[in-house]
């Protein structure tokens, strides 16, 4: 115990922990990000796979010409939208686990639009804005739960992404199916589609709708009122308070607000993303879109931009995982090794806090069985 | 080790119980806290820190007691130098501090707190030996909590008397404590001072940080003076003259006569108490057999009634916890009202929500600047809107914010009301404890309000920003406009205000001027004595 007290205390321990901790957001998401690439690296060398290789093949394919640039942000845009739908509430102090369930009823909305015709254009913007008031209508039930009878949103969003889960079953094999094929939903007509942007690539105009809301999103937050009174009432709520805000309004409007990305982020995978434009049975296409843009808010530090950059490297990842996967031979599920470990990193700064704390109970525990033996 | 280290501290090889040598402090954003500070602390001695806000007395014991490492110098001990990695550490050398923000689990009650304090990883709970220790202690000290009530539940002064004792039950050789003063009634400072002389009897050693000479003066030692992160003077109290102190940690000659007496008088602001009377005719605010309901849903307020003019400082005074709190909630919006009555220039006021209350002319100084008064991690521009963010002048179509007004209004604000910091776009967690008062009260000065509700508005401040900000209460008071100001600092409510009310749970002892008062009645009424008579 002395011996802690005086002068020997280990110098190197207390730098790597300031550094991490002190860190800037951008460089601490950076570093978050090498460190799920190493530990992948490490992985594949366990199991025999050239590391070198896999991560030249991935960045060949996410970002090694224009179609892998293409094809990364692609895949980037639901993840842009989930990943606000999230980040809006953490501003307004709310965990937000319902993204998910929001975006399949965004899509279900979307794909409902094939039940009548409209001129090309009007029909896309129709069904996007279907789709985003359920997504919205989608986020209400939490809200609601949480406003009236102080439901934790964490667990009554858990619930509604699994009812949202089943009820798309249900409509995609009963209600919207297709009459010729039973595997899918109608497909979205031609005039509700997305244009592609770049041909020969599945990237579509949904991207400008993606980039719009992050930029919408940024400007509700930062520079009206009503953003600045979501993010007071995220912070402290007791202040909020005093300072006139009324905090279930604020959190009304952030679960409705994300409720819109989610829902638009469903639209932008049926209705932008080539070849299907249809919901496919048990909607490989959906499944995971709304927590994977947690990673995402988490990594862009729920901030805009941030997200937008995010965005862009989780799509590569999954873009350019198959390119691994045909080139170097390691599976595409090495890259949900890397981005598990990237979220994990993230957490970092205060695994140390933890693991100090253990190691010093253990410093304890051992002084107390050698007084012992003594 | 720990037993070992204490047993050979009272050997009689040493002449000193701790040193500092050399402290140097820069943060991370550059602030040079500390210079080179030296001190040489002693068994059995009080020693009084005394400087402004920002001087650097709350960094250096932050050094001492293990929370913050120094970029430089050394803390030695006879038996070599220290260095503890945690506050846990720094306690179980024997150093402890009682910090002026808490660190109190609220939910639990005063034992449980202090149980878990004593805590280690996989150890079982003393919950019925600590109690009895806190039993014994409390008699010891007369310093008084109740055992069994969630600590969120109790005032700001009680949770304070958790604190020491919490540390006190740690005995602990080396007791710094942070402004411990300024939640505490004159009868409870007495009561902690005789403490502090009998831990000193003791031999164990005291820091007591304060910017109050009078404190200084009547219990320490020695005093060590800190301006802007420098010793700039280490004297024995007894050859230390009031005026000399506070020219030290001033730092800039006084100039008149007059005032080194306002510094003797604790900086209040004598000059101004030659006031015009400009007292309205109707009164501003009114409460008429107003009650209110505290946390547990006890009565806090009961039955109020008075009125507060125009032109008129209308003061509170009372032990805390005698429901101010609850009063000053129910009167800003923040607290439902059980019955009774209470309206602006005849205007109800009760049931309202605070945004409604602030358009009827109400500004608020709450009484918990971090709780209440500021978003912390917001900038100063960000804060200096909080409560007005929907004025128009902030909030264009669209809901749009008017950054380019914001940001107008702050750095108005800023030279208006002698904001120091960095800029308006400055954290305002990284600001001083003064600047960050200063910040609350020129925001809601700036409102043109037509009563301030000024609750403990120079807690914890420093001389320097104590005086200016009863300056402007007494100028806003010249103004015509109506203050109801709520204080522990009996001294300040006796010198600014033109009627006290002395609160003793949940009612008004008396009103009366603070001419037809004397201490001792107030003292008196203050412990709610003339009830007790009363009722017998």
């Amino acid at each position: 115990m002395s011996r802690d007290m005086t002068e020997t205390v280990p110098q190197k321990e207390k730098l790597v922990h300031r550094t991490l901790t002190g860190l800037n957001p951008a460089i601490e998401s950076l570093l978050a990000a090498a460190v799920g690439l190493i530990i992948g690296a490490i992985l594949m060398l366990v199991w025999g796979y050239n590391p070198w290789k896999a991560y030249a093949a991935l960045l060949q394919g996410a970002y090694g010409d224009a179609y892998g640039w293409a094809s990364s942000a692609a895949r980037g845009v639901p993840l842009i939208l989930t990943a606000l739908t999230f980040s809006i509430c953490v501003r307004a102090g709310m965990t937000n686990i319902g993204a998910e369930g929001q975006v399949y009823m965004g899509a279900v909305a979307a794909v409902a639009v094939g039940y009548f015709t409209l001129p090309a254009g009007l029909h896309l913007i129709v069904g996007l804005i279907f789709a985003m008031i359920a997504g919205a209508i989608w986020s209400l039930g939490p809200a609601i739960l949480r406003l009236t009878r102080g439901v934790n949103e964490v667990i009554s969003t858990i619930m509604f992404n699994w009812i949202a889960r089943f009820l798309t079953f249900y409509m995609v094999a009963f209600v919207l199916v297709d009459p010729m094929r039973g595997e899918k939903t109608i497909s979205i007509p031609v005039s509700a589609r997305f244009p592609v942007l770049i041909r020969g690539t599945d990237l579509s105009w949904s991207i400008f709708a993606a980039v719009a809301f992050a930029i919408v999103i940024y400007f509700v937050l930062w520079h009206t009122v009503t953003g600045y009174e979501v993010r007071a009432a995220g912070l402290n709520p007791s202040a909020a308070r005093y300072g006139g805000i009324k905090s279930k309004r604020t959190m009304l409007m952030a679960f409705v607000l994300g409720g819109l990305g989610a829902g638009l982020a469903g639209a932008t995978i049926v209705m932008g993303n080539p070849p299907t434009y249809a919901i496919i049975s048990g909607m490989p296409q959906l499944l995971n879109a709304g927590f994977d843009g947690m990673a995402v808010a988490m990594v862009g530090r729920n901030h805009p931009i941030g997200i937008l950059i995010a965005a862009l490297f989780f799509g590569g990842l999954t873009a350019g995982g198959r390119t691994m996967q045909f080139t170097a031979g390691v599976p595409l599920e090495m890259v949900r090794v890397v981005e598990g470990v990237i979220v994990l990193t993230m957490a970092i700064p205060e695994l140390i806090r933890v693991f100090r704390v253990m190691r010093s109970s253990w410093d304890r525990l051992m002084s107390v069985l050698r007084r012992r033996s003594a | 080790m720990t037993d070992k280290d204490r047993t050979n501290k009272n050997g009689s090889s040493r002449d000193y119980y701790l040193r500092a040598e050399g402290i140097t402090k820069v943060y991370s954003n550059g602030t040079v806290a500390l210079k080179e500070a030296d001190l040489e602390i002693h068994s059995g001695e009080i020693i009084g820190l005394l400087g402004e806000n920002g001087a650097g007395k709350t960094t250096f014991t932050k050094i001492l007691s293990g929370l913050l490492p120094p970029t430089k110098g050394r803390v030695i001990s006879p038996h070599g130098p220290v260095r503890f990695k945690s506050p846990r550490e720094a306690l179980s050398f024997g150093i402890g501090m009682v910090y002026q923000h808490f660190a109190l689990v609220g939910t639990f009650n005063a034992a449980e707190n202090v149980a878990l304090s004593h805590e280690r990883p996989f150890s079982p709970i003393q919950l019925t030996a600590t109690k009895k220790k806190l039993e014994q202690l409390m008699e010891e000290s007369g310093l008084r909590v109740p055992l069994d009530v969630p600590v969120e539940k109790l005032a700001v002064g009680e949770q304070q008397r958790v604190e020491i004792l919490k540390v006190l039950s740690r005995d602990v050789d080396l007791l710094i404590l942070d402004e411990p003063t300024s939640v505490l009634t004159p009868l409870e400072v007495d009561e902690l001072f005789a403490l502090l002389r009998k831990l000193k009897g003791a031999g164990k050693s005291i820091i007591l940080i304060t910017h109050k000479l009078k404190e200084v003066g009547s219990v320490t030692d020695r005093v060590v003076v800190l301006r802007h992160g420098e010793m700039v003077g280490d004297v024995p109290t007894a050859q230390a003259s009031t005026e000399q102190l506070a020219q030290l940690m001033v730092g800039k000659a006084l100039d008149e006569a007059g005032s080194a007496v306002e510094l003797q008088d604790k900086g209040l602001p004598t000059a101004k108490r030659e006031r015009a009377n400009v007292r309205t005719e109707h009164p501003v605010l009114e409460v008429s057999g107003l009650t209110v309901k505290g946390n547990t849903g006890e009565v806090a307020v009961e039955n109020l009634s008075f009125e507060v003019y125009g032109g008129e400082i209308f003061g509170v005074a009372g032990v805390e916890g005698n429901g101010q709190s609850e009063l000053v909630e129910a009167l800003t919006g923040l607290r439902s009202a059980e019955k009774g009555k209470a309206s602006i220039n005849g205007k109800n006021i009760l049931g309202l929500d605070p945004r409604e209350i602030y358009m009827m002319g109400v500004a608020h100084i709450p009484e918990d600047r971090w709780r209440l008064g500021l978003v912390l991690p917001f900038t100063l521009a960000e804060n200096a809107i909080l409560g007005v963010q929907r004025w128009d002048e902030f909030r264009g179509p669209m809901s749009f914010l008017r950054w380019g007004k914001v940001n107008q209004h702050v750095r108005e604000l800023m030279k208006r009301f002698e904001i120091r910091a960095a800029g308006p776009n400055a954290p305002a967690k990284s600001l001083s404890g003064g600047n960050q008062q200063k910040l609350i009260v020129g925001r809601e000065l700036a409102k043109d309000p037509h009563i301030v509700v000024a609750s403990q508005p120079t807690r914890g401040l420093d001389i320097g920003a104590a005086q200016y900000i009863r300056d402007l209460l007494v100028e806003m008071r010249n103004k015509g406009r109506a203050i109801l100001l709520v204080s522990a600092d009996l001294d300040e409510v006796l010198a600014l205000s033109d009627r006290i009310a002395i609160m003793y749970e949940g009612e008004f002892m008396t009103i009366a001027s603070p001419k037809d008062l004397d201490r001792e009645t107030i003292g008196m009424l203050m412990g709610g004595v003339a009830v007790k008579e009363g009722a017998v």
